[in-house]
């Protein structure tokens, strides 16, 4: 970590959070500081507790973070144009937001259509999200928090339906548009390559905080090995079932 | 009433759709007074316990929402006795062969009707009918009603030579007396008819406000509420059963029971006594020639 | 009205620019549509706004100068001091619109599943909407000439047109349910094992959840019975309000509203068998039986016109023109037209009054308030909503326009409230999402758009038979020709008349659901609540 950034001011503070639903420990005991500048890949296994600790960082700077949940959140019935309009609803009045559904604002409309340029979905814009493919409903998600307009880039796996070349040039863009980021992915090579630190959970506890440099994707890796195969888990009782019709 | 009896129903589904279905030979009437519907159950239970007690046998009283509904209970013979208006009654005795008007009430001998008007719509009481009425709107009381329907029709057309969709520019069916005046008198409607009996009495009660509405016009008087029985009583309770039933209903004299429907005292009655109705129901086109 | 087109036309299409949506390439083509699904929407809601806006023209809606605020004064007294004097028979009365209720719907569903597995035979769709498409008070009348008022007659009218209403929903129901697990059964295995093993259990919850819903419908059918005679809560808030007697209708109708309110709390699957003993041992003791004569004489006599029985063609003829002329044409124009009102109208009544009744636009508090206007708008019975509106506004359609769009706006915006919040807590909710008047345009009413159109489309034909009855209360529609008819004992006319409104109804459910699959709003609420079910029939 540079001394640049380090002497910068923090804007996520974790100490000893743990949090739990019923019996289920989520987060357990994670103590975490990033400060405004910083690339933050968040990496682990499914259900290690990602997610919640994106929703977590969310409630401490919700007003200038821009968030992108999985799923994204999109209203099916709205148009491209419209969904991404929504990330910069607390920037236009009440009634300027009702005439919009009617007639789209000129100047919205002009930086909604570049940004839609750089998305690929020029094409797309009045199109309602519901007839789009699960990659363009991504990159509907990524505008609208491009949209958002904010300093700080929230993500949960932001890119995770985009083919290689997208998701590379799309999360370039996103790390370009905002100050600080903080990201969870499932591609460790996309992680190494953009990131300034790799931050991994494991069942909802932080085990490496470290920048890449001393990370190799073997590394990163063995962090996955606990969990077992989605093979693995899906043959077996495939197998049993066999079994159990044939004797 | 005992659980017993309560469980003779639980094979209900399959014997109601099955036919031949045994009635106790329980006599039972229905009425519908022509003002205060409420609480009939326990009104005319008073009268079925007299008639119990005056016919020897037991006695039961249905509660009927409408002369329709009452008519049909007759000719399917639900009910054997009913306090029906002048229409219904012809109505009822034309689909029951044999049955007969019994005993009407002392009042009913000369009925009329009253036609009561808004203050604001600028009618004034007259002798007649005036053609000051044209155009109005207007409403009737129950569509089957002699008093509030059947005769003020007949007169309407009589007067005018014409419907009262063709006098009036909108024609309603206030559905009840007291709903008439409620309606005249709230300016929903201008002008209205209503049975003499039932304005006298809420004008008694002081639920008219006469700076509103007023009686304009008093028709020539007419028949109307009787008691009607069917012809079968006398095979089924025993001979002589009907003149008992007459003699038990002008007998009736306690005001208890006589306010129910509500009338002074019953006087003898029959079917020819209705035949004027039954040629105006005939003029108006409400009975098939 | 043409504000609301607007709105409707906005919502996410956007596009007012056609030169730039006509440079617009061939677009995502999956089933042929244009690219953006707000566009068909819109243009079906065009479509009805604008029959609506005609109708306006041909509607008897004229209003009266009345001067009704000492009646309802009255009313509102009676409102706020019910009077529980007569409480033993009130009780009466509310058991029996529970029993009534609670045994047609135990036959009627039974039924209807059967009917269901076998709802692709023609026959049996036609019989069902023949049944379906006559009023419960209609079918109240009809048995009423062969049980006389009777326990067989309550139950009869509600049993009968609820079964063809439990085989459509039902037959809907098998449709919507994924593919999948039929596909894998043996293709040997008939039909009955397909459907007990596949797919009732795949759509058990929404069976259940239906059959709710109609036992709610059916308190409501049950209480609204008693207007013509049976002795339900209905029969006494006829006499009540008829007589003026505002407090004992007050104590009615809050009996009423805690009733619905409440079904939740006490309808308990394993209490049922218990409530169904305790419902026939409620039924009232009058039980109707029908010796075969009176049916016979019924179909063979009474129903038939008297020119047909003598076979005399030339005095049939005339007897169908005068009838067409006066009574049928008249009557279906104005019952066409209030519908078409009324639904528009529930339209913007749900707009206008879901978000207050939900947890994301209300908040958990205050959206108490909204529940219960809705819970009040969907219990108290049409007839009595159009009755007091009778006094305020005269007597035209337009009490009748107001009652309908009230009530089934306040039912569905109370199916769309619920809908918002069974997604308050899913992953489709955001943290961050826009709170108020910006929520409310941009998540909550494109989200619920869809189904809350699909609720209109069913909605429409109940509509139309609830402005059919409405002629009762003495506005020109249908029911008031088939009332008439009845109060003169002329069944031959009241027969024409509801097998006239009958095929309407039918017409119209065709005409609903071709619009519905046009606009798509029917596989987006499958989509949405394939476990909750299409609770609105």
């Amino acid at each position: 970590m540079s001394d640049k950034l380090a002497s910068s001011e923090v804007l996520f503070q974790l100490t000893n959070q743990s949090l739990s639903y019923g019996n289920h420990r989520v987060l357990d005991d994670i103590s975490l500081t990033i400060r405004r500048g910083e690339k933050v890949a968040l990496l682990g296994p499914s259900g290690a507790g990602k997610s919640t600790l994106l929703n977590l960082l969310h409630q401490q700077q919700s007003q200038c973070s821009a968030l992108q949940p999985q799923g994204g959140g999109l209203v099916d019935l709205l148009s491209v144009y419209q969904n991404i309009f929504i990330g910069g609803l607390d920037r236009v009045g009440t009634l300027a937001a009702l005439w919009n559904l009617l007639r789209p604002l000129a100047a919205q409309r002009s930086a909604i259509s570049e940004l839609a340029q750089v998305l690929g979905l020029e094409d797309k814009l009045w199109q309602s999200v519901d007839r789009l493919s699960g990659g363009q409903r991504q990159r509907v998600a990524i505008g609208r928090a491009l949209f958002r307009q904010q300093s700080v880039y929230l993500g949960d796996e932001p890119v995770s339906s985009l083919d290689p070349l997208q998701a590379q040039a799309l999360l370039t863009h996103v790390l370009n548009q905002h100050e600080t980021a903080v990201i969870s992915l499932h591609n460790r090579q996309l992680a190494l390559d953009n990131f300034d630190r790799i931050v991994v959970l494991q069942e909802g506890r932080l085990c490496c905080d470290c920048p890449p440099s001393a990370l190799s994707a073997g590394q990163l890796d063995s962090y996955y090995q606990q969990d077992s195969s989605p093979v693995a888990e899906q043959s077996a009782p495939a197998n049993e079932g066999w079994v159990i019709r044939t004797s | 009433m005992s659980i017993l009896r309560r469980l003779q129903q639980l094979p209900l589904i399959a014997a109601l759709l099955l036919s031949g279905l045994a009635q106790a030979d329980t006599f039972v009437f229905t009425a519908i007074p022509d003002e205060d519907e409420s609480r009939l159950q326990q009104r005319f239970g008073k009268v079925a316990d007299y008639l119990s007690e005056q016919l020897g046998v037991e006695v039961r009283y249905i509660p009927v929402k409408s002369y329709a509904a009452a008519i049909t209970a007759f000719r399917n013979d639900q009910v054997q006795l009913a306090w029906f208006g002048g229409l219904s009654g012809v109505q009822a005795r034309g689909l029951v062969p044999g049955s007969e008007a019994l005993a009407q009430g002392f009042e009913d001998q000369s009925f009329k009707t009253y036609f009561i008007a808004n203050t604001s719509a600028g009618v004034e009481p007259a002798d007649t009918l005036t053609d000051a009425l044209k155009g109005k709107t207007f409403t009737f009381g129950s569509k089957g009603s002699t008093s509030g329907r059947l005769m003020p029709e007949f007169y309407l057309r009589e007067q005018f030579d014409a419907a009262p969709e063709k006098i009036f520019s909108r024609v309603g069916f206030s559905g009840d007396h007291s709903r008439t005046i409620a309606q005249v008198q709230s300016g929903a409607y201008q002008i209205g008819a209503v049975n003499y009996s039932v304005w006298d009495s809420e004008l008694q009660q002081g639920k008219v406000d006469q700076s509103k509405v007023q009686v304009i016009w008093t028709t020539p008087t007419y028949p109307d509420y009787q008691w009607s029985i069917r012809g079968d009583v006398d095979a089924r309770y025993g001979a002589g059963f009907k003149e008992k039933v007459r003699a038990a209903l002008l007998e009736m004299n306690d005001p208890a029971l006589l306010e129910s429907f509500p009338r002074q005292s019953f006087v003898p009655a029959s079917n020819d006594d209705y035949a004027p109705i039954e040629a105006t129901a005939k003029a108006i086109g409400l009975l098939d020639e | 009205m043409s504000a609301l087109a607007n709105l409707l036309q906005g919502l996410g299409s956007g596009g007012p620019d056609h030169k730039y949506s006509g440079n617009k390439p061939p677009v995502n083509q999956r089933d042929g549509a244009a690219g953006s699904s707000a566009r068909r929407l819109t243009s079906v809601c065009l479509l009805m706004v604008a029959a609506a806006l005609l109708a306006l023209f041909g509607a008897d809606l004229q209003v009266y100068s009345v001067d009704p605020w000492q009646e309802l004064s009255r009313i509102g007294l009676g409102l706020v001091q019910p009077s529980w004097d007569d409480l033993p028979s009130l009780l009466q009365a509310l058991a029996h619109t529970i029993a009534f209720a609670l045994l047609a719907v135990a036959l009627a569903a039974p039924l209807g599943l059967l009917l269901a597995m076998v709802f692709h035979w023609l026959p049996v769709r036609l019989l069902c909407a023949a049944v379906r498409s006559v009023h419960e008070l209609f079918w109240g009348l009809i048995f009423m000439q062969l049980y006389g008022l009777s326990a067989t007659t309550g139950l009869l009218a509600i049993l009968v047109p609820f079964t063809g209403m439990f085989a459509k929903v039902f037959a809907e129901i098998f449709e919507q349910q994924q593919p999948e697990p039929v596909q894998t059964l043996p293709p040997a295995a008939g039909a009955l094992k397909r459907y007990i093993y596949t797919l009732i259990p795949q759509s058990w919850p929404a069976l259940i959840s239906y059959s709710r819903y109609r036992f709610e419908c059916a308190l409501r059918s049950s209480a609204i019975l008693g207007f013509i005679g049976l002795p339900t809560l209905g029969f006494h808030l006829e006499t009540a309000f008829k007589q003026g007697h505002y407090s004992e209708a007050g104590a009615l109708l809050w009996v009423f509203l805690l009733l619905i309110a409440s079904i939740r709390w006490w309808l308990r699957p394993q209490l049922l068998p218990l409530y169904l003993l305790a419902a026939i041992w409620l039924l009232p003791e009058t039980i109707g039986f029908s010796d075969g004569g009176s049916l016979w004489r019924f179909i063979s006599v009474d129903i038939l016109p008297t020119a047909l029985r003598q076979g005399d063609g030339g005095e049939l003829l005339d007897w169908l023109q005068m009838m067409f002329s006066e009574q049928v044409w008249p009557g279906l124009v104005q019952t066409l037209l209030l519908t078409q009102i009324a639904v528009v109208l529930s339209g913007v009544v749900v707009l206008v009054c879901y978000p207050f009744a939900s947890r994301a636009l209300a908040g958990p508090v205050m959206r108490w308030p909204g529940r219960f206007l809705l819970l009040v708008l969907r219990s108290t019975p049409e007839m009595v909503m159009a009755y007091v509106l009778l006094l305020l506004c005269g007597p035209s359609g337009l009490p009748v326009v107001l009652a309908l769009g009230l009530h089934n706006g306040g039912l569905i915006a109370f199916l769309v409230a619920n809908a918002s919040d069974a997604e308050h807590k899913s992953p489709l909710a955001r943290p961050d999402d826009p709170k108020g008047i910006k929520r409310y345009a941009y998540v909550e009413t494109p989200r619920r758009f869809p189904a809350m159109l699909a609720f209109l489309f069913y909605r429409w034909e109940v509509i139309l038979r609830e402005s059919a009855i409405m002629g009762i209360l003495g506005v020109v529609t249908l029911g008031f020709y088939i009332d008439s008819a009845f109060e003169e004992i002329r069944y031959d006319r009241a027969f024409l008349l509801i097998a006239v409104t009958a095929l309407l109804n039918i017409l119209v459910d065709t005409l609903s659901r071709r619009l519905r699959r046009f606009a798509h709003a029917d596989s987006r609420l499958a989509k949405q609540s394939r476990n909750t079910s299409i609770n609105c029939h």
